[in-house]
């Protein structure tokens, strides 16, 4: 059993919920404590053209979280980016869920449901693996979940291509040319970590299922009817 | 348009220094993986950083300014790991790009200290209808959902700010 601090960010209290709702009850299922930073404030996602504007912001946050926790858990990607950025000399380990995932805890968890041969594309876009230096540290562990609980994996090149989401209330046009390029180069259902790439794939997948691979364990553990 | 006196800003916002863009090689290699140019817009964002280099002008509606998606697969093909993203994003504040919905964000975060997503969508209403979205309506009913505003309280960090070197004497 492991505790964490946990920081949800902005989308997770809204159109990312089901992200939020996810992850506590994977963690739980995991036997892992979350405790949310008291009072967290927005990280600044990818709106801020002022660098120490933007640092500052997730600097907050930091500095909430100082002397309550040393690991804190980010399901967005985006605010994941920003919490490392603010983190140069890493006094924090800032950690993505998929990073409590490993070859060796996903043979303990106890399965319920198998996959199948069900075909799946495990999309992780931008922030989870880039920039360099920032990236979660197993970059195939979606692919790692599918597999190792029965599924069958597709799109392997098309995995950290751009969909454009945070263009969809920009441009949209660059939004659904740059997703249904991904989705037209790959089949079976979705499986992402991101709310933008949730969003936007969601927007322009037509007749593919898009879910979270947080949807994805619940479903083998048992948890989730249907996926 | 940015002349070149406003280059300064754009240094003053990334944390880089006029001379750490001598280093680029005009690989181009930023280019060949520039997403923007998955959308035909033929871009070349080393163009962009000489432009800032040499003190060239930055013309309104450069379209790595309008598209770039900060898929930061620039940064990770170019040699000196450059964060184009972030330089672009600086250019696009100091032109006064940032659209409703951007504007609208950074005003719930000053609000409540987050972003509400409620608020968003009040205040780019009229964008979201004018702009076709509102046939997406029914693929994102399981993103719809309400809740009340949190007021954050926020506070000043005790450190400077972490990331980049505040004398604004460029990146470690």
């Amino acid at each position: 059993m492991m505790e964490y601090g946990y920081y949800p960010g902005c989308s997770l209290t809204g159109s990312a919920k089901r992200l939020d709702q996810g992850v506590r009850q994977l963690c739980k299922k995991l036997g892992h404590i979350l405790t949310e930073i008291p009072d967290w404030n927005c990280c600044g996602a990818l709106e801020y053209g002022d660098r120490n504007e933007l640092v500052s912001i997730s600097g907050e946050n930091l500095e909430k979280a100082r002397g309550m926790c040393k690991e804190i858990v980010v399901p967005c990607p985006a605010c994941y980016k920003n919490l490392k950025d603010a983190d140069p000399d890493r006094s924090f380990n800032i950690l993505s869920p998929l990073e409590l995932l490993s070859v060796e805890n996903l043979s303990q968890i106890q399965q319920k449901r198998d996959l199948k041969g069900q075909v799946f594309f495990p999309y992780y876009g931008c922030l989870l693996m880039r920039p360099e230096g920032n990236s979660i540290k197993n970059r195939n562990i979606m692919e790692d979940v599918i597999s190792a609980f029965g599924g069958e994996v597709n799109g392997e090149n098309m995995k950290d291509r751009c969909c454009g989401g945070n263009q969809l209330f920009l441009n949209k046009w660059a939004t659904e040319k740059l997703s249904t390029l991904i989705l037209g180069k790959t089949k079976g259902t979705v499986v992402v970590f991101c709310p933008f790439c949730h969003m936007a794939m969601k927007t322009f997948a037509e007749g593919r299922k898009v879910i979270y691979l947080t949807d994805l364990l619940l479903y083998v553990m048992g948890e989730n009817n249907s996926l | 348009m940015i002349k070149e006196k406003d280059h300064e800003i754009v240094f003053k916002y990334t944390g880089y220094r006029r001379e750490d863009f001598s280093v680029c090689l005009g690989c181009k290699i930023c280019a060949s993986v520039c997403t923007v140019n998955d959308l035909a817009q033929n871009v070349n964002p080393q163009e962009l950083l000489m432009k800032l280099f040499v003190g060239e002008k930055i013309e309104d509606d450069h379209p790595l300014v309008r598209y770039c998606t900060s898929c930061y697969r620039c940064t990770t093909a170019c040699p000196w790991q450059i964060r184009i993203p972030e330089v672009v994003r600086a250019v696009k504040e100091s032109l006064g790009m940032e659209s409703r919905f951007e504007k609208a964000f950074k005003k719930s975060l000053n609000i409540w200290g987050r972003v509400y997503e409620p608020f968003v969508v009040a205040m780019t209403a009229l964008d979201l209808l004018k702009g076709g979205y509102i046939k997406y309506m029914p693929k994102w009913m399981g993103y719809a959902g309400f809740h009340l505003p949190h007021k954050v309280k926020r506070i000043k960090p005790t450190s400077a700010p972490k990331g980049l070197n505040p004398s604004g004497e460029g990146r470690s």
